[in-house]
């Protein structure tokens, strides 16, 4: 039941093309989002039927294993979450004149769009497929970035296309050229692209031309997974995209080009047997969690302050998995999880903060913002202490996973710098959201009206946060334990 | 001695690809903006021509089809949707460059030599042409040079353009039966859909900014 997964979204995208009414759109959107939930979670329990199950579908076109079921559950949840905030964020921009009917409409065409995209990433088979539509995800959501068509927007949206683009060109060199290494010289047959068979003939693949095809697909997709140096058009394209984007953004997007990046990494250590591709996600990993603190200490805006917190946490991500030891594995895994759980509501209060005070400089917002929108400021600062890694939430669950991990692995220099860098967003943001989010106001309380915006997604999502942060149920943490099993080399 | 029809194919996609090479080089310096399309159209009908004698040499039919996608698509679609948006904006045809012309041909000289460098530790995998892929990889890099010197937005997009070219070269030199018909058909669709997303982009910056020159996109910092 791949399929399916697939045309929920995309059908709901040519319907809302013909639709006239906002609130059918929205409605919509919603049900399909509905529907890829429960069409994951079916997904999750077929592939947990038998012990290293894959489900495949349409001659292998479509294959699904632990990883893409643990992606499938991620991209529908945060989607789902988005299309229930975004239905009345668009009803206070339309009545506000931020946007025209025109836009509202192209958000609610382009956005299962976008995630249809991601969809299709994770379940290709073909690595070709992968790349078209991780390409496919990058051009519908930069129409969303331009959506306000602001002159900030409007270059945010260029410096993503531009610079996506030129990644994506790279990973499409690299995506040749394991091509090449898979093309039997003496055979006459088209050798077939798929990852499960380039991963049955790995050891044969020429090892220098795999390497240099990682090298071209690391820095490709790790553009779009906005790892440092190549991050530069994240908090651009994060800050100016309308909310829910900007949530789709941080909560799944960037862990879908992670996705491909880890097929990649897969693929390689099992034809190489060097650490060569972990060293690499390694390095990368710590130094974008050591720049984006920094930039999170200094500053000034509130949705670029949550994008450099973002990249903060895809660091952990790559360091996890760059640790490679199957406890670490699995905490990377974790923290994708709770992360796609976490992020999205802090975007989704920056948006009602944005449409409330009509500016995102925090020294303008703030401070008492508690007493002007104390709902969002609740959802928000529940949020805020779990992004940083505080118990009770999961996050710190998963951050210590990965620390301890990494110790016991015997990387102790690692860990300590991975520390010290949570350490600083730590006290950056916490700094940071007090500043603006406590305090005597400098506003007049908002109407009773708009105080609800926006809670029944957030309410949801940080409800199944601290569900999860408490209680794993045995079949997430069968699946994680499994995907975790597939990113560390185990057939 | 006569060639054999190998040999006489392989001689050809050198031909053809040095050509694209030259032609590239000729973008560098060239500062007409509708020149430059015409020059880009030139280098995909070359790729065609390259795809159509792949084709011809294995006998392979999904090649032919990537041959027809290529013509239709690079040398007179795109051209042609570039050609109306630049009349469409009416801007103003001189491309102003960082580097001058002599410095910018000396760099992408050097850019040449380093792709070479690069490719040759993988020339034994080449089955028809010599140096296929150091071309493809020299396109790539002077390809992000022309991105980094051109500061107008369409000239951006026909950089990108002339990576793409690069890819397809690289894909055809290694593989020799191109890829599977579904992923060129994919490319294929993103591309087109890429050209006309940036065409929109280009056409708002236009009415905001009132200018194509994207070193005007510098509000956003930190």
């Amino acid at each position: 039941m791949l399929l399916p997964i697939l045309i929920a979204p995309a059908a709901a995208a040519l319907l809302c093309l013909v639709l006239r009414s906002r609130r059918a759109m929205e409605g919509l959107n919603i049900l399909a989002f509905a529907v890829t939930v429960a069409l994951g979670i079916r997904l999750l329990f077929e592939v947990l039927a038998v012990p290293g199950h894959v489900v495949t579908e349409c001659q292998e076109f479509f294959r699904a294993d632990a990883l893409s079921a643990w992606m499938v559950l991620l991209i529908s949840v945060v989607s789902l979450g988005t299309s229930l905030y975004a239905g009345r964020y668009f009803q206070r921009d339309l009545a506000a004149g931020a946007v025209t009917v025109g836009r509202a409409k192209e958000f609610f065409v382009l956005t299962p769009l976008f995630s249809a995209g991601m969809f299709l990433v994770v379940l290709a088979n073909n690595l070709g497929v992968m790349w078209f539509a991780l390409e496919a995800t990058a051009l519908s959501s930069v129409l969303l970035v331009a959506l306000y068509n602001r002159s900030t927007s409007l270059e945010a949206a260029w410096k993503y296309v531009i610079l996506g683009s030129l990644g994506l060109a790279l990973a499409l060199f690299g995506t040749v050229f394991i091509y090449a290494a898979a093309v039997d010289r003496n055979s006459t047959t088209q050798p077939s692209f798929n990852w499960s068979h380039l991963m049955l003939i790995a050891k044969q693949l020429d090892p220098r031309l795999v390497k240099l095809a990682f090298v071209f697909v690391f820095v490709g997709y790790g553009t779009k997974a906005g790892l440092a140096p190549m991050h530069t058009w994240l908090p651009d394209a994060h800050s100016e995209a309308p909310s829910p984007t900007s949530a789709m953004l941080s909560g799944v997007s960037l862990k879908v080009a992670l996705y491909a990046l880890l097929r990649f990494h897969i693929l390689t250590t099992a034809c190489l047997g060097t650490p060569f591709s972990r060293t690499m996600l390694l390095v990368f990993g710590l130094g974008s969690m050591c720049l984006a603190a920094p930039f999170i200490l200094v500053q000034t805006n509130l949705k670029r302050l949550l994008a450099y917190s973002s990249l903060e946490h895809i660091g952990l991500i790559c360091v996890g998995v760059g640790l490679n030891s199957p406890v670490t594995i699995f905490g990377a895994l974790l923290h994708m999880g709770y992360h796609a759980l976490t992020k999205p509501v802090l975007f989704f209060a920056a948006g009602n903060i944005h449409q409330s005070c009509h500016t995102l400089q925090l020294r303008l917002i703030g401070p008492g913002l508690a007493q002007m929108l104390p709902l969002t400021v609740v959802c928000m600062g529940l949020a805020a202490v779990a992004a940083t890694g505080l118990p009770p939430f999961g996050l710190f669950l998963s951050e210590m996973t990965v620390l301890s991990g990494g110790f016991a692995a015997g990387q102790g220099g690692v860990s300590m710098l991975v520390l010290v860098a949570l350490l600083a967003s730590f006290c950056g943001i916490l700094y940071q959201l007090a500043r603006i989010l406590l305090g005597a106001p400098k506003v007049a309380r908002v109407s009773d009206a708009a105080c609800w915006d926006g809670v029944p997604a957030m309410g949801l999502m940080l409800g199944a946060l601290a569900v999860f942060s408490l209680w794993l149920p045995a079949p997430l943490l069968e699946v994680m334990h499994r995907a975790a099993g597939i990113i560390g080399g185990e057939p | 001695m006569i060639p054999t029809h190998t040999q006489l194919a392989s001689q050809w996609i050198t031909l053809l690809a040095a050509g694209m090479l030259i032609i590239q080089l000729l973008m560098v310096v060239q500062r007409m903006l509708l020149t430059n399309i015409r020059l880009f159209a030139l280098q995909s009908l070359m790729l065609t021509a390259i795809a159509a004698i792949v084709a011809g040499a294995n006998h392979a039919v999904d090649v032919y089809i990537v041959a027809g996608l290529t013509l239709v698509g690079k040398v007179f679609v795109l051209p042609w949707l570039l050609n109306r948006l630049v009349r469409r904006i009416q801007i103003h045809q001189e491309i102003e460059p960082l580097l001058n012309s002599t410095a910018s041909m000396l760099l992408c000289g050097g850019l040449t030599l380093l792709g070479y460098i690069v490719a040759r530790p993988f020339t034994s995998l080449e089955q028809l042409g010599n140096n296929t892929l150091a071309v493809a990889i020299t396109l790539l890099l002077t390809g992000f040079f022309l991105m980094f010197n051109r500061r107008k937005a369409i000239t951006q997009v026909l950089a990108l353009l002339t990576i793409e070219n690069g890819v397809m070269l690289a894909a055809v030199a290694l593989t020799s039966y191109g890829m599977p018909l579904v992923v060129e058909l994919g490319i294929f669709f993103d591309v087109m859909v890429a050209v006309m997303v940036l065409g929109i982009l280009v056409y708002r910056i236009r009415e905001t900014f009132a200018s194509m020159d994207v070193s005007k996109l510098s509000q956003l910092k930190g």
